[in-house]
């Protein structure tokens, strides 16, 4: 546990602020100011996100202290788009969720800057992990709307969405840009390493993360609706996977690999 | 939905799911053991058996043949899949065998300055194989972020980094002093001159260092060497450790293809961007370097074998599902949102 004694830091603790008291406001029936602070904790998680971009002069996406800086980025758009055009709600979560990823890069994640290496001078690499970022923020909110599913009753909640078609509403954005993150980094892997699938830990955890949502198509395919919790309990394994892909395969050093410097 | 196609998806099921349980297998064991695992005899068993798996559900399944989007996209998969088979080892030799099409799928090709080169290294054999055309190296260099970086620690573990710029000077407090680097070499020489060591810098050749000071109140001038390929060099009894680094910006090689004495093909490759020939890719994938013959690159040559069938799942993969999961979803809203004008068309 690090405190950021710098402007960065600073950007980062007034976020993290920002975004929880968002959330204590919607809770206690603010709504109104909820959305106000929800608001600015986005516009100040932009702000420390150009303030990284400006210091180490490249799109800050390379090691988990920037990726975790642009997820606290992701949140807010992506609960506007849900809530506006999907119908589905649980805004308060979408600013707790904007806490607990701006969390490790406050107090956890060294904010060393580094150069970018010869392999990561692509292109490819911004598409790559940004695509991902946002599918991951996708899939949080999906599983957590399966975890709603689990543990309430349905109600239907005016013109929102109930849990179990918002999970799937969510995970059908999520799934492409998945899809997406897959094969442009195997498209970069081919170019960069001479092979476009190298069996490397991270590859092989973030196939797993995707198969399991093919699993949960599938599954729902068959059932339907008929087994919602079954249809929950997927889309929850699936942000198991990508959570031990994003962290566990980095931090851990049981899963060495060229994705190591992503640490 | 009859038995029949029910038996089918619970097979699909399994076969998703016994797929991602290798996977997270794969990924504990290491990458090299991994791939040896996903290409070895019984895991082919399972990747045709998943390509027929696929097949029959497109043939069995009507929906899957009358939407265009879940069509393309399980037909992507069977891509993908069939064109990793055919590019992999067993692949190669199969295309060996049937077509009489001998290529060699990964090896290595170290090269020195100069050289003309057509044999190559297959490494899993320790084995030397000839190419059908010859590369050429002109010229190989590794390329740096400027500055470099001073990193300097005290005994008591305090540390401190400074760009490896000439001039600039660190006060590192009362006890350790200022330190400043007063000359930046790219290739280090010393001659002794008249009883004294004179440090310079020769042209040609590599061997980085900085001239360091370290200036104390009421004490003599210290004057050290820090050499970025000799990191640590320093004496025991010092308080300050200090190392010279520099992160590397490139690799790049200036490579031709030689083919019947022609030179029919050349590019300045660096990592990330190859040079495609005759078959293979040639990547700058190693580092090089410099020995006593020469400077030298270790570049890493690979068939093209399964490529355009993986590509062309890929493109197939990605429009298929963004087209179903994202365009016809949006189609379809804004025709329930303006039911005349979808009417009209
Ligand atoms: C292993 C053999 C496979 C068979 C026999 C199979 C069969 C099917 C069938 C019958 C459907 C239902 C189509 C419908 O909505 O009416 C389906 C849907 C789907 N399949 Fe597969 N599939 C296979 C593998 C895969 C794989 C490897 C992928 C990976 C991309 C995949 C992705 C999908 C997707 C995304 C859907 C759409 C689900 C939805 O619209 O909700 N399938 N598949």
């Amino acid at each position: 546990m690090e405190i950021k004694y710098t402007v960065q830091g600073l950007l980062i603790y007034a976020t993290i602020a920002a975004y929880f008291t968002a959330f204590v406001a919607t809770l206690a029936k603010r709504p109104r100011t909820g959305y106000a602070l929800f608001l600015v904790a986005f516009l100040l998680a932009t702000a420390s996100f150009v303030y990284r971009w400006v210091h180490v002069q490249h799109v800050p996406l390379q090691n988990l202290f920037e990726v975790f800086l642009s997820l606290g980025v992701a949140c807010y758009p992506i609960s506007w788009f849900s809530r506006r055009i999907l119908r589905i709600g649980g805004q308060w979560a979408d600013m707790l969720i904007g806490v607990i990823v701006l969390f490790p890069a406050g107090f956890v994640f060294h904010a060393e800057p580094q150069r970018l290496p010869p392999a990561l001078q692509s292109p490819l690499f911004v598409p790559h992990v940004a695509v991902y970022m946002l599918a991951y923020i996708f899939m949080l909110k999906a599983a957590f709307q399966a975890g709603v599913q689990l543990i309430t009753k349905p109600r239907i909640e005016g013109a929102l969405l109930p849990p179990e078609q918002a999970t799937y509403e969510l995970i059908a954005i999520g799934f492409p840009l998945l899809t997406l993150g897959l094969i442009l980094g195997s498209w970069w892997g081919k170019l960069a390493w001479g092979r476009s699938w190298g069996w490397d830990p991270k590859e092989l955890w973030s196939l797993a993360s995707w198969l399991i949502y093919v699993g949960y198509f599938h599954w729902r395919y068959m059932f339907g609706t008929r087994r919602p919790r079954w249809n929950s309990a997927w889309a929850i394994a699936g942000m198991a996977a990508i959570v031990i892909t994003l962290l566990w395969v980095n931090l851990s050093r049981i899963f060495s690999g060229l994705h190591s410097y992503a640490s | 939905m009859n038995r029949f196609r029910r038996t089918t998806l619970w097979a699909v099921l399994g076969a998703i799911v016994l797929l991602t349980g290798l996977s997270i297998y794969g990924a504990f064991i290491g990458a090299d053991r991994a791939q040896e695992f996903f290409t070895s005899v019984p895991l082919a068993a399972y990747w045709f058996a998943s390509v027929a798996l696929l097949a029959a559900g497109i043939v069995l399944f009507r929906r899957l043949l009358r939407v265009p989007s879940l069509l393309l996209m399980h037909v992507g998969c069977i891509l993908v899949v069939l064109g990793m088979m055919w590019g992999s080892k067993g692949g190669h030799a199969l295309q060996k065998r049937l077509f009489g099409i001998d290529k060699i799928p990964v090896s290595e090709l170290w090269l020195y300055e100069g050289m003309d080169e057509n044999r190559v290294l297959v490494t899993d054999v320790n084995n030397l194989r000839e190419l059908p055309f010859f590369v050429r190296l002109n010229d190989f260099r590794i390329e740096y972020y400027e500055p470099g970086q001073l990193s300097l620690w005290s005994r008591d573990e305090r540390n401190w980094r400074m760009p490896a710029e000439a001039g600039r000077s660190l006060f590192l407090g009362e006890e350790l002093g200022t330190v400043t680097i007063r000359r930046v070499f790219e290739n280090f020489k010393i001659d002794i001159k008249a009883d004294n060591p004179v440090a310079y810098d020769e042209p040609n050749g590599s061997n980085p260092a900085l001239e360091v000071t370290i200036e104390k109140p009421e004490a003599q001038t210290g004057r050290r060497y820090v050499f970025e390929r000799r990191p640590g060099h320093t004496n025991p009894n010092d308080p300050l450790a200090m190392v010279y680094h520099r992160s590397i910006k490139d690799y790049i090689s200036e490579l031709e293809i030689v083919k019947d004495g022609q030179v029919v093909a050349a590019k300045n490759i660096e990592v990330n961007h190859p040079l495609y020939y005759g078959g293979y890719h040639i990547y700058q994938n190693k580092p090089g370097g410099q020995d006593e013959y020469g400077t030298f690159t270790g570049l890493l040559v690979v068939s093209d074998s399964g490529l355009n069938a993986i590509y062309g799942g890929y493109v197939l993969l990605v429009g298929a599902i963004l087209w179903h999961f994202w365009g016809q979803r949006a189609l379809d809203r804004i025709k329930a949102r303006h039911p005349s004008s979808a009417g009209s068309q």
